[in-house]
């Protein structure tokens, strides 16, 4: 009496209008199907509700815009008859000026302020544009006239990037102090009579905001008062150039001063009467000071008119009659001038410095310093942020160095040692040490909220 | 760039989508369906890395969170589906050789009940219990649900129906035990196969397990009469069946249960994604 499973026994089982009947899976299946839309919809409306436009953003606001975050309609400027309401380059101006690029850029490159200052990504750093910003232009670069002096084809620090101008070939450093490093950086003696001493790059090398005291400093000099401005000893940074927008004191190193970093062991005397030396100043200053010098100790030591040969400046060996000779005060004051002048424009300020004589002037003229402030003047670097690292592991060409014209700035390689692409690696991206706006060029904004307006929704 | 991976991830999106609408509307003759299918599966796995890079990989705000969450889940609620839809079927048709429609399981489990009170009054005379009656429209004209065995009841008479008439030929004599005798097969069909078919489960009914069963079954033969043992041999086959209906079932809610989340969750990131869309690009 087994069962017989027939496909019409089967068949007959089956209801033929199975399908048209509702089963549990069948209505869970449709009240989803309807609940997540409407859950959705009602979401939006709430949302609108409540007018929190701010469910439509794509992410939050970064740091420096985070007051604007449910402050849409103050980029988001709605026009009337258009549908889009799409951040316009005025909206950002309102608060802050963005001077272009460069004069002959490509006017039709030039970028809205949002293609490069991507906002709703989050607490980031608005300023760190993408490479890609830049060498949508630097890959191809192009000029609206003449002749660009610039790399044509750079679209990343790694990819296209040039040498750092100033050790590019042929390229001296123009400054005419006379320096050998190689020799400062070895033992040695500090003055005619000192200790041996091992100087350290940061006994001479300082940015400007380091108030540390200085080891070689000669406090005569440091309080004196000279007629140049010592700003004048820099090279003007070219005009034209991109500059960081914020200066910082601890970025650039100061230029180094005879008074803080010289002077201790670089002494400046001028004649065994005197323990001073003169001041570190032009020749004309210089001749002043000697001048005065003599003529006061003539003034203290009337006898002193009366002037004897010395023996020991007699060169040749022979027995010479004592010569006696008795000088008006000006002619004694003339002469001792003369004797000191001839030691330091001959031995101890040429020492340093390049100097011409004039046959028509009585001084010499020194040539202008020349320093570099600012070997990278396109780009920013800041000392302070690589201060863990020691001044010779970038500027080992300072150990033998001993031409004033050898640059001794780091090559690229050291940089993108460090500045690379990837987790592991600093910033690479162009940001980092390059700036887009001119800021030479900017233009005050006139304040346009009244404090915390913004929090408050007003204005 | 970001905006043509978007749009062209909601792309994706709406032709995967579109699988559905095709389903609903089978005039719609474009394509075979089997191309439908492949195109709804690549193209929506695709979609994903589309609005990944459409995003850079950021969540966003509020609506762009809420829209890749989605994304993310509706993908793999849907690539999990595609996986069950490989291996299930097979198991299916390894597992469940009696394999019926899903939606008339009820059904069936109701006509195996009847089959099995009829198979069981067949050796122990009236059981007392309510007939169940379901009527619709079935296969070779009848309307009442019927059972298989052509022991429990004659199929037809009508001349018009020729499916049954081999199983009426077939129809054994009906021999009733007495009370005594039909002790233990009413017991065991009350306690154990009768709740089983009403409500079967896996773990805590022996029946639920072929092998607890046949032992089951194989105990309370010994008890009864030689004359019985071709209703318990009916029973054991219905326990059978129904057990196979349970797994079938089981099998079915693996395989469609994931449409009660890729489904929904679809319907709604289409409609979020429209209205990112136009607020995108309003925005």
């Amino acid at each position: 009496m087994a069962r017989t499973r027939t496909t019409k026994t089967v068949a007959q089982r089956i209801d033929l209008n199975y399908f048209k009947r509702p089963t549990s899976f069948k209505r869970a299946r449709l009240a989803l199907v309807i609940l997540a839309p409407l859950l959705a919809i009602g979401w939006l409306a709430w949302q609108a509700f409540v007018h929190d436009p701010h469910v439509y953003s794509s992410g939050r606001m970064s740091g420096a815009h985070a007051v604007l975050e449910k402050q849409c309609a103050e980029c988001h400027v709605e026009k009337t008859g258009e549908f889009s309401a799409k951040v316009a380059d005025n909206a950002c101006l309102s608060c802050h000026d963005g001077p272009m690029h460069h004069e002959n850029q490509v006017r039709a490159d030039i970028p809205n302020c949002a293609t490069c200052h991507v906002e709703h990504r989050g607490r980031v750093n608005i300023v760190a544009s993408s490479n890609i910003s830049c060498s949508e232009c630097h890959s191809h670069l192009k000029v609206s006239s003449g002749n660009t002096l610039y790399a044509t084809n750079i679209r990343t620090l790694q990819d296209g990037h040039p040498e750092i101008a100033a050790l590019r070939k042929n390229f001296k450093d123009p400054g005419t102090i006379l320096l050998n490093h190689s020799i400062h950086m070895k033992p040695i003696r500090r003055g005619p009579n000192g200790p041996l001493v091992q100087m350290e790059c940061a006994d001479c090398h300082r940015p400007e905001a380091v108030k540390a005291s200085w080891p070689y400093a000669d406090a005569n000099y440091v309080d004196a008062k000279v007629s140049y401005d010592t700003k004048e000893v820099l090279l003007p940074v070219k005009t034209g150039t991109l500059q960081p927008r914020h200066a910082m004191g601890r970025a650039y190193m100061a230029p180094v001063k005879f008074s803080t970093a010289c002077a201790a062991c670089h002494l400046l005397t001028f004649d065994k009467r005197f323990d001073i030396g003169v001041p570190h100043d032009k020749p004309d200053v210089v001749h002043a000071f000697v001048v005065k010098q003599f003529q006061e100790y003539l003034a203290a030591h009337p006898a002193e008119v009366r002037v004897a040969r010395d023996p020991q400046r007699d060169l040749t060996g022979k027995p010479l009659a004592p010569e006696v000779r008795v000088l008006t005060s000006a002619q004694w004051v003339a002469e001792r001038t003369a004797d000191a002048e001839e030691l330091l424009w001959r031995k101890t300020c040429k020492q340093c410095h390049a100097l011409t004589s004039v046959k028509s002037a009585p001084l010499p003229h020194v040539a202008e310093a020349n320093l570099t402030g600012r070997w990278m003047p396109h780009a920013r670097f800041d000392h302070d942020a690589h201060r863990g690292f020691s001044c010779l592991g970038c500027h080992p060409g300072a150990l033998t160095s001993k031409e004033t014209s050898d640059v001794l700035v780091p090559p690229l390689a050291n940089c993108k040692t460090c500045h690379a692409p990837g987790p592991d690696h600093a910033e690479s991206r162009c940001f980092e040490c390059h700036t887009y706006h001119d800021w030479s060029k900017r233009k005050e904004v006139k304040p346009t909220y009244l404090f915390p307006g913004l929090q408050t929704g007003g204005k | 760039m970001g905006l043509v991976f978007g749009i062209t991830g909601f792309a994706f999106m709406i032709f995967a989508a579109l699988l559905g609408a095709r389903k609903r509307v089978p005039t719609w003759r474009v394509g075979r369906a089997k191309a439908w299918m492949r195109g709804h599966l690549w193209l929506g796995l695709l979609s994903l890395p589309m609005i990944l890079f459409h995003g850079g990989f950021h969540f966003g705000g509020a609506l762009t969170r809420v829209l890749m969450w989605l994304t993310i889940i509706t993908v793999a609620s849907g690539v999990y589906g595609a996986v069950l839809q490989n291996y299930v079927p097979r198991m299916m048709t390894n597992d469940v050789p009696l394999e019926t429609i899903y939606d008339e399981i009820g059904n069936v489990r109701k006509a195996l009940r009847m089959e099995a009170d009829q198979a069981v009054e067949s050796v122990c005379g009236r059981l007392g219990l309510v007939k169940e009656i379901d009527e619709g429209q079935r296969a070779g004209g009848f309307t009442a649900l019927r059972p298989i065995a052509a022991s429990a009841v004659p199929l037809r008479t009508s001349a018009g129906v020729s499916a049954g008439a081999s199983a009426v030929a077939m129809a054994p004599e009906i021999v009733l035990l007495t009370e005594e005798e039909s002790r233990p097969l009413r017991i065991f069909y009350f306690s154990e196969v009768r709740a089983f078919l009403e409500a079967p489960a896996w773990q805590w009914q022996c029946l639920g397990n072929p092998e607890r069963a046949k032992k089951a079954f194989a105990a309370v033969r010994q008890l009864m009469p030689p004359v019985a043992h071709p209703a318990l041999d009916d029973l054991l086959d219905i326990c059978d069946e129904a057990r196979q209906l349970m797994h079938q079932e089981r099998l079915h809610r693996w395989l469609h249960g994931w449409l009660l989340v890729h489904i929904p969750l679809s319907l709604a990131l289409i409609l979020l994604g429209a209205i990112h869309a136009v607020m995108a690009l309003r925005y």
